[in-house]
């Protein structure tokens, strides 16, 4: 394992106790490419009518990694439990996508922490792309 | 009711959507750490999943007019592990009219299941599709 001699910092996380609910997190963008849109219809065979159509899973699945990369560190998820999704514009090829995640609620649980987050998936032009609200089990803090 | 064929998860299913996605869990990506966990082994991502069944139901399913997914409940039931095999089992549950008068609504309830016939994930989803004109 790699964790024991990690420099202080660099492996921070945080922890079901470190959510703030209603804090907002906006993460960069990503524009959508040609590229994007091969490799995940090769992956999970979508098939198009229209090579410019942006297959209506690809932005949420983006919305994933995009998380990672907001001005804090990674929590630890330790389930992705469910969520509700609603798709409300299609997407196209060029444009540039970005999300927004706030923290709902948070429930404690034996084994971890349920965490609700809203997350909504916006456009170059600030509309709404799609969003909904994802039930995640979080890792308590390990006791020191 | 719709049954799918059958797909194999493999690990380069999981590393190709890592990349794709920029989700890089240590779930999926790190097979030491994960050797100490309680799955044994690094599992796909969720979404990988529910990206799979996605293309597994259109193998099956006749094309309908106009179809666009609007919405999705979803459970993500239990792991999928490398070299799981997975199908959908998919059926009509509801027909509504939809806000316009060119399209309805039709509601599919759907379970992805692995070869020991373990439900992984299931939900409904929502989708939009064309009436007959006139």
């Amino acid at each position: 394992m790699s964790s024991g001699h990690a420099a202080p910092g660099v492996e921070r996380k945080l922890y079901f106790e470190d959510v703030t609910v209603g804090l907002v997190l906006e993460t960069p963008g990503m524009t959508l490419t040609t590229a994007h849109v091969g490799m995940f219809s090769g992956l999970c065979d979508t098939r198009l009518a229209d090579p410019l159509t942006v297959p209506e899973l690809l932005p949420l699945c983006l919305s994933s990694g995009l998380g990672w990369r907001v001005p804090q560190p990674p929590l630890v998820v330790l389930a992705f439990m469910g969520f509700e999704w609603r798709f409300l514009r299609p997407a196209r090829v060029g444009d540039t996508i970005r999300s927004v995640s706030k923290s709902l609620a948070k429930r404690l649980m034996k084994e971890g922490g349920v965490v609700i987050e809203e997350r909504n998936i916006l456009n170059q032009r600030d509309e709404l792309v799609q969003g909904g609200k994802l039930t995640l089990l979080v890792a308590r803090r390990p006791a020191p | 009711m719709y049954r799918s064929p059958g797909r194999t998860v493999t690990e380069a299913d999981i590393v190709i959507f890592a990349g794709l996605s920029g989700d890089y869990n240590v779930l999926h990506t790190d097979a030491e750490f994960m050797k100490a966990s309680i799955f044994g082994e690094r599992i796909a991502h969720g979404l990988l999943g529910l990206s799979i069944q996605q293309g597994l139901l259109g193998r099956s399913e006749p094309r309908r007019a106009d179809e666009r997914l609007v919405g999705l409940k979803w459970k993500f039931r239990g792991p999928i592990r490398i070299g799981d095999t997975l199908h959908v089992e998919a059926r009509i549950a509801a027909k509504h009219d939809g806000e316009k008068p060119e399209s309805g609504l039709i509601t599919m309830q759907r379970r992805v299941l692995n070869q020991h016939g373990e439900v992984v994930q299931e939900g409904e989803t929502e989708h939009l599709v064309g009436r007959r004109p006139g």
